[in-house]
């Protein structure tokens, strides 16, 4: 499980998140929507380690992820695309990631088929368009058989196929007992996988629970969407 | 465990990144190249009066060495922030800075040590070969690993450097073009003798007999100032990489 609370991040004058909590359960998809700039990437940095909160914590079963031994293991992450050096082949890149945890090169194959890269072979992820170096970073998120995965905005840049693949991947996943917090700010990718909704903007939680009872008193999640976040009400809402 | 594997997955990394063959591969072809040259001067001219000894041939190239530790211990941090910013899987996979920055710095020792061996033997044995005068062994060994040394140094201070900017442009220009063409301690030596206490003059002794400035430091207490200085800021760096925000 996944709990954020009280998360406040500021940067000099600025406030990017203030007061950020909510849980995202075990077997269950959690879809962290929000319009750009909201606060969603800020709050994944803060829960992966990579930044550090002003006040808060965050916590994946009960612990901090610098504190995990093997964080491989427990939690699969995507963030800012493949995270790649442009010189690396997509197994090369699977490759070193594999030798932190220990990780057969057997598994590496498998994550490659999984992800539909094995035939990328010697092309360097430089070259590679964007729903590759998508697949690539979903590869790398499933590398360590992890329970949890943490995916930011995943579905940027993928083909219709690709898209399915990863509606696919992320339920199997849930249905398998594991826990998924997946970003974004397309609101129909969201409504298509999640079981639980969180709807940050201005980096403040403005509604979270279930997605059906998010959505209650709304034709759509777009309806409820905007006007949760009070976007999209002229110039300057959502871009 | 953690720590074997988190050095594994580093020397992994460092081994398939071509920035860090090419300050090899400027350490080793290189210096062969310059020792080369100036053993053809020598050949060709024998009643030359520098550089006619085999040995002085060999290390007057070795400042080659020094820009490619320099290269490798700047781009193996720098290449964790180019594109898309291999730092994030880095952290993720390895959440200790500390533990990332020591397997680093262990794979910058390693990879200067072997670029190293391999190259001091092969310049001196050349340089002898083509001018054809006999060389002290005992002599030879003291100053590669004098060499050796000051490449390692250097290696890991461009690698602390580099921490501090995260992009490896200015520590790649700066450190090489005071490590090959104008050493500012050098021209603060001048004017100071503070500037015989910086990391780059404090150890130019190292490379043994070769012709330099006078005054500063002696070679034992020059290279144990230039390894309290690598020390120094490889804690400064572990300490700023520890605190620092990885996007901030």
């Amino acid at each position: 499980m996944l709990s954020i609370d009280g998360l406040t991040k500021t940067y000099r004058e600025r406030t990017v998140l203030s007061e950020v909590s909510f849980r995202a359960e075990p077997g269950r998809v959690t879809g962290f929507l929000g319009p750009n700039a909201a606060g969603k990437s800020s709050t994944l940095r803060i829960l992966l380690g990579l930044d550090r909160p002003t006040a808060g914590v965050a916590l994946v079963g009960g612990r901090p992820y610098r504190s995990l031994p093997e964080p491989l293991r427990v939690v699969g992450s995507m963030l800012d695309g493949s995270g790649a050096h442009r010189s690396r082949t997509a197994r090369g890149h699977l490759r070193w990631l594999a030798r932190s945890h220990g990780i057969s090169g057997r598994r590496v194959t498998e994550v490659l088929e999984r992800a539909g890269l094995a035939d990328t072979g010697r092309l360097r992820a430089g070259r590679f368009s964007l729903g590759m170096r998508q697949r690539l970073g979903l590869a790398a998120a499933l590398l360590g058989e992890p329970d949890v995965l943490v995916l930011d905005e995943p579905a940027n840049g993928l083909d219709p196929e690709g898209v399915r693949w990863l509606r696919c991947l992320v339920r199997d996943h849930a249905a398998a007992g594991g826990t998924v917090l997946l970003s974004s700010h397309a609101m129909s990718e969201v409504a298509a996988v999640a079981d639980d909704l969180v709807v940050i903007a201005a980096g403040r939680v403005m509604a979270a629970g279930p997605l059906a009872r998010v959505t209650a008193g709304f034709a759509t999640l777009e309806d409820a969407f905007f006007a949760l976040t009070g976007a999209g009400s002229g110039i300057g809402g959502v871009r | 465990m953690t720590r074997s594997r988190a050095l594994a997955a580093e020397l992994h990394k460092t081994l398939t990144l071509p920035a860090a063959w090419a300050g090899v591969t400027v350490a080793l072809l290189g210096s062969l190249l310059i020792t080369v040259l100036n053993a053809y001067a020598v050949h060709a001219d024998p009643s030359a009066v520098a550089f006619t000894a085999p040995l002085e041939v060999a290390f007057a190239a070795m400042p080659l060495g020094t820009v490619g530790a320099t290269v490798i211990g700047v781009t193996v941090f720098s290449s964790e922030f180019t594109g898309e910013r291999q730092i994030t899987a880095t952290l993720a996979a390895v959440p200790d800075r500390v533990l990332v920055l020591t397997a680093k710095a262990i794979v910058v020792v390693l990879l200067v040590a072997v670029t190293a061996v391999v190259t001091m033997p092969l310049t001196i044995g050349v340089a002898r070969l083509m001018i054809g005068e006999s060389v002290s062994i005992p002599e030879a060994v003291t100053r590669c690993l004098g060499a050796a040394l000051y490449w390692i140094l250097s290696g890991l201070i461009a690698l602390a450097v580099t921490v501090f900017t995260r992009s490896g442009v200015v520590p790649m220009v700066v450190l090489i073009v005071n490590g090959s063409l104008v050493s500012f301690s050098l021209l603060l030596s001048k004017v100071s003798a503070l500037g015989f206490w910086l990391p780059d003059m404090a150890g130019r002794r190292l490379f043994g007999d070769v012709p330099t400035v006078e005054g500063g430091l002696g070679v034992v207490p020059g290279a144990l100032v230039m390894a309290g200085w690598t020390a120094l800021l490889l804690v400064a760096a572990a300490a700023v990489f520890h605190r620092r925000d990885t996007m901030g």
